[in-house]
């Protein structure tokens, strides 16, 4: 008979036994009566015989092997009737306790979306990326990469470029969307196949002429099309270009950048063609022509797969020796000893692909750490609960225990028991933190997203997620039950009977002995001052910096933001397009003055440019950059910055003029050093063509946090080629009315162009602390969860106590101890609890204050009107939380205390 | 209180002295411990409450069967038979009690005589 139907068929089994004993009980009777014996010593005889029956059956149970289960079910059952009459103990235990763990696998599950999971591609692990040092573009020319390419045969290589923004024309209006350049084999490199249609091929690299082919998103075929299967096969424009759409990429296919989703891949080769100029490094090089043959311009990222048994180090020294032969022959006719040598100590690396790139991952991977230490916090203040919850309950039951022990129940029979107790209330905990984690992720990162399209990182349910919630369910309900059940099956049992459970649970021995329940509580008090503390200081970090001063206005300005090489203007369009944008901005009433700026601040953009400056000796190794941005006319008053010297641009400055510029203090202090820099020149090598003619005060061009680059502004009427990319409008109105009317006015001036977003600059910069945003905002949720149930535990352990000490209190009333006294012990005894654990917390500050240094700004942890803020707060919840038992205790009726036990 | 005092090898002597019994016929419980005192001459008296847990052990681990069906007198009982497997596993016993009483006999003989070569 097998285990599964002993395990159903145990009643059927139980009474087969029985009537199997009746049997032989009859039968021996018989026998007996048969040789002589009278019936009724026959049958006390038979009876006497066949022995106690219990055990037979208990054996005969054993024997089965099934009895754990009934066990289990016992236990079930017990626990049950436990939990339910202890209701809001119940109740507060599994919420705080899936509060914890829902944080925690929140957290987890943004950790793991971003950083531990790897590419939903075929065998990611043999992914690599080729990346250039020390160089930080990590770009290479695509001559480059098909010599790289064919020097590893049993690698295959592919390059893309980052993602970037084109114009494209959907259902007849221009929208903005992601686009990557790939070349053909990219698709295949990679693993990624079409969902309908087809993916690129080594077929579409080639030259205009063929129609070009074009991958779309599956995600943006869903969003802008409806899956409509018409499209593939169909035309789309892209910066002007008409491509044709070969196919779909499969679904859940986003590209390589994790958090950066791609809408579009084109050809590698459509580059001068669609007008793709960004993102690159040029060295000698003309941006202009087509860049694809060109070795000067640096624009690919490398992208490799090798089979895993093919070694690493092999693969780097081939790539080495041939970079190496590249280039030497690109320094070969060169002259300048210190640029050659500086060339030739480049060097590549690999860096492992599995998990694609991210710039998100970067950004957010030092937060993300710290939340998830918080969380953990919160979690074990949680845990701490369910302990306590455990030993009170425990207490409570302590005769019935003893009981139970003294009439044989195994020690581990009782342990078990206990330890299905609190598996139970971490399993109802878990399951809700697990409800918790799949709403609290996506909210996570909606907080997280700095864009106005949503961060579509890839956020699936899977075993991942469900494990992780799991062994911490389990972790926490043995780890923290283990000690209550431990502590409670101790066999004193003489003991627990005389004195009616009074004793009391502690660690430690001899004069030191601390009550375990005091200890957890200590504990949780002061696990919650460092999460109050952390919240303070990492709510200031982000007050310091949203204060700090932008050097702009934020308020009052705001920006208009587009792309108009996309649109299809070609040069000799933009000066008359550049001053209708202005001047119907400039009709609209509300504003004050328009401008025009290319790359503009905290837009995430930039303009580097390596310079030679007058007088100015570069170090060894130096090379001198600046940041650059060309600006419109009045752009200096528009956008509220100061004018520290010199003058502005002005109509002196046009294409046949003195090429002018004006730099700002950090330029000025870096390259010229203590006198005035108006009049001095600096350029791209000799000679130095731009003159500088004003100096501008810092602003944060690069967003709050960041330093202030050295920049230098030029007039775009002095650039004729410049695409400009944002309208500037100074307002006198509040911001949103003038929204709609602004749109409207940039429409009328360009109706082709596609508006990217209208924001204030206020908007703009506060994207830059994002980040910080949601840390501090996440903090005082953590912290504030934490307090919680801190409080919650705090409050039970005072109430508990009291109660438990009634029979004492009644003594101390009868003997003439006024209400006020009481209420001063016990306030004294909340007092002392609290205070030992904000000590501890303090003392926690330092060692995590040095883990999260990175994110504070303006403050370090040891900040001391935070800590005393902090520890003051705490107090003084505390003493609000035992006041209330307090007060109780003093109301105690003396009579009733003494009887009751 | 739970009792737990049977030795190892008590157990594994029962199960053969039961497995034997069966080898013949099948019995219901009580006749085989009626069985094994008759045969061994009221030497063995089987406890009791080491049958039944013994018989169901058996019947776990596939060496007997069992069924219900009515004695000569009319009344139900459960008869255990012998399985093919119990059968082997009857065999194996066998072999290993004669080893272990061959092996027993020698040391005794051996602590008063020489060694065998």
């Amino acid at each position: 008979m097998n285990w599964l139907r002993r395990l159903l068929e145990a009643r059927r089994l139980e009474r087969e036994l029985d009537k199997e004993v009746r049997f032989h009980v009859e039968s021996r009777v018989d026998d007996l009566i048969r040789e002589g014996v009278d019936s009724s010593e026959a049958r006390r005889r038979a009876l006497a015989e066949f022995g106690c029956y219990e055990p037979i059956k208990e054996a005969a149970r054993d024997a089965r092997g099934t009895r754990w289960l009934g066990d289990l079910w016992q236990d079930l059952r017990y626990t049950r009737r436990i939990l339910w009459s202890a209701k809001g103990f119940t109740l507060a235990a599994v919420l705080s306790l899936g509060v914890g763990l829902g944080a925690n696998a929140a957290v987890f599950r943004v950790m793991d979306g971003l950083m531990f999971r790897p590419l939903d591609v075929p065998a990611p692990s043999e992914l690599f990326f080729v990346y250039r040092n020390p160089t930080n573009a990590s770009r290479f020319s695509h001559p480059t990469y098909l010599r790289l390419a064919s020097a590893v045969p049993e690698a295959q290589f592919a390059v893309s470029t980052p993602p970037v923004t084109m114009q494209a024309t959907i259902h007849g209006a221009a929208q903005l969307v992601t686009t990557q350049l790939v070349s053909g084999n990219w698709f295949d490199v990679i693993g990624v196949r079409a969902g309908s249609g087809r993916v690129l091929a080594a077929s579409d690299d080639q030259g205009k002429g063929e129609p070009l082919a074009a991958v779309m998103s599956d995600w943006l075929w869903e969003r802008q099309f409806g899956r409509d299967a018409s499209v593939v096969g169909s035309t789309l424009m892209i910066n002007g270009l008409a491509f044709t759409v070969a196919g779909i990429a499969e679904p859940g296919f986003q590209g390589l950048i994790v958090g950066t989703p791609s809408d579009l891949w084109i050809p590698v080769h459509s580059q001068h063609e669609v007008r793709h100029r960004s993102s690159a490094s040029t060295d000698d090089a003309d941006s202009s022509a087509p860049w694809v043959p060109q070795e000067g311009v640096a624009w690919l990222v490398l992208l490799g797969r090798a089979p895993a048994a093919f070694d690493r180090t092999r693969l780097l020294a081939t790539l080495e020796a041939k970079h190496q032969q590249i280039l030497q022959a690109r320094v070969e006719k060169m002259e300048d000893a210190d640029r050659k040598a500086r060339i030739l100590r480049e060097r590549l690396s690999l860096i492992d692909g599995e998990h694609g790139l991210s710039t998100l991952r970067e950004r957010l991977a030092p937060a993300l750490r710290v939340l998830m230490g918080m969380s953990l916090l919160v979690l074990i203040v949680a845990a701490a609960n369910l302990a306590n919850y455990l030993l009170a309950r425990g207490a409570v039951r302590r005769r019935e225990l003893a009981l139970r022990l003294a009439i044989g129940a195994r020690r581990g029979r009782l342990i078990r028991q206990f330890l299905t107790e609190s598996l139970v209330l971490a399993g109802l905990g878990g399951a809700l933190g697990i409800a918790l984690a799949l709403w609290g992720g996506r909210l996570l990162l909606v907080i997280v997203s700095t864009t106005s399209n949503p961060v579509p990182v890839n956020l699936p349910i899977d075993w991942r997620i469900l494990g992780f919630g799991a062994a911490l369910t389990l972790l926490t309900g043995l780890g923290f039950g283990l000690i209550p059940a431990l502590r409670l099956s101790r066999p004193d049992v003489g003991d627990a009977l005389k004195t009616g459970g009074r004793v009391i649970d502690s660690v430690g021995t001899g004069r030191f002995r601390f009550p375990l329940v005091r200890v957890l509580v200590g504990v949780q008090v002061a696990l919650s001052l460092l999460l109050v503390v952390a919240a303070a200081l990492f709510q200031q970090t982000f007050r310091n910096l949203v204060h700090l001063d932008a050097g702009f206005d934020r308020e009052t300005v705001l920006d208009v933001r587009f792309d108009t090489r996309l649109a299809g203007f070609e040069p000799a369009q933009l000066p008359a397009l550049h001053e209708r944008l202005i001047a119907e901005a400039s009709r609209v009433p509300g504003i004050r003055s328009a401008t025009l700026g290319v790359v503009g601040p905290a837009t995430g953009a930039e303009r580097i440019g390596t310079v030679t400056v007058d007088k100015y000796v570069p170090g060894p190794d130096e090379e001198p950059r600046i940041w650059e941005d060309a600006i419109g006319p009045a752009y200096l008053s528009t956008m509220g910055m100061r004018l520290i010297e010199g003058r502005e641009f002005d109509n002196r400055d046009h294409v046949k003029s003195q090429q002018v510029a004006i730099i700002n203090a950090s330029m000025a202090k870096r390259y010229f050093g203590e006198g005035s820099p108006i009049g001095r020149h600096f350029g791209y090598g000799e000679p130095n063509q731009f003159e500088v003619v004003g100096v501008v005060a810092d602003t944060r061009a690069n967003g709050l946090r960041l330093e202030v680059p050295p920049l230098a502004y030029f007039p775009l009427t002095q650039r004729p080629n410049e695409y400009a990319r944002n309208l500037y409008v100074r307002v006198d109105v509040h911001p949103d009315a003038i929204r709609k009317p602004l749109e409207d006015a940039v429409r009328r001036a360009a109706p082709s162009l596609a508006i990217r977003e209208v924001v204030t600059l206020a908007e703009l910069t506060e994207r830059t602390v994002a980040t910080e945003r949601m840390v501090s905002r996440l903090a005082v949720v953590f912290g504030i969860i934490g307090v919680i149930v801190a409080v919650l535990g705090l409050y039970g352990t005072i109430a508990y106590s009291v109660a438990r000490r009634t029979n004492e209190i009644g003594v101390r009333l009868a003997l003439g101890a006024s209400p006020g006294q009481v209420r001063g012990m016990v306030l004294r005894e909340t007092l002392m609890l609290v205070g030992v654990g904000v000590l501890a917390g303090v003392a926690l500050v330092l060692p995590a204050g040095k883990a999260a240094g990175a994110l504070l700004y303006g403050l370090t942890a040891r900040d001391p009107r935070t800590l005393i803020i902090a520890s003051v707060l705490v107090l003084a919840i505390g003493l609000v939380v035992g006041a209330f038992p307090a007060w109780r205790a003093s109301r105690v009726d003396p009579t009733r205390a003494l009887r009751t036990d | 209180m739970a009792v737990r005092s049977r030795s190892d090898l008590l157990q594994g002597t029962l199960d053969l002295l039961i497995l034997k019994t069966l080898s013949t016929e099948p019995l219901h419980g009580y006749a085989i411990a009626q069985r094994i005192s008759q045969f061994s001459r009221a030497l063995l008296q089987v406890p009791q409450g080491s049958l039944y847990p013994a018989l169901h052990r058996l019947e776990n681990r596939g060496w007997v069967d069992a069924q219900w069906d009515r004695t000569d007198t009319g009344r139900e009982a459960k008869f255990y038979k012998l399985t093919r497997v119990g059968r082997q596993q009857l065999e194996r016993e066998v072999a290993d009690w004669q080893r272990l009483t061959e092996g027993i006999a020698l040391v005794m003989a051996g602590a008063s005589g020489g060694t065998r070569s």
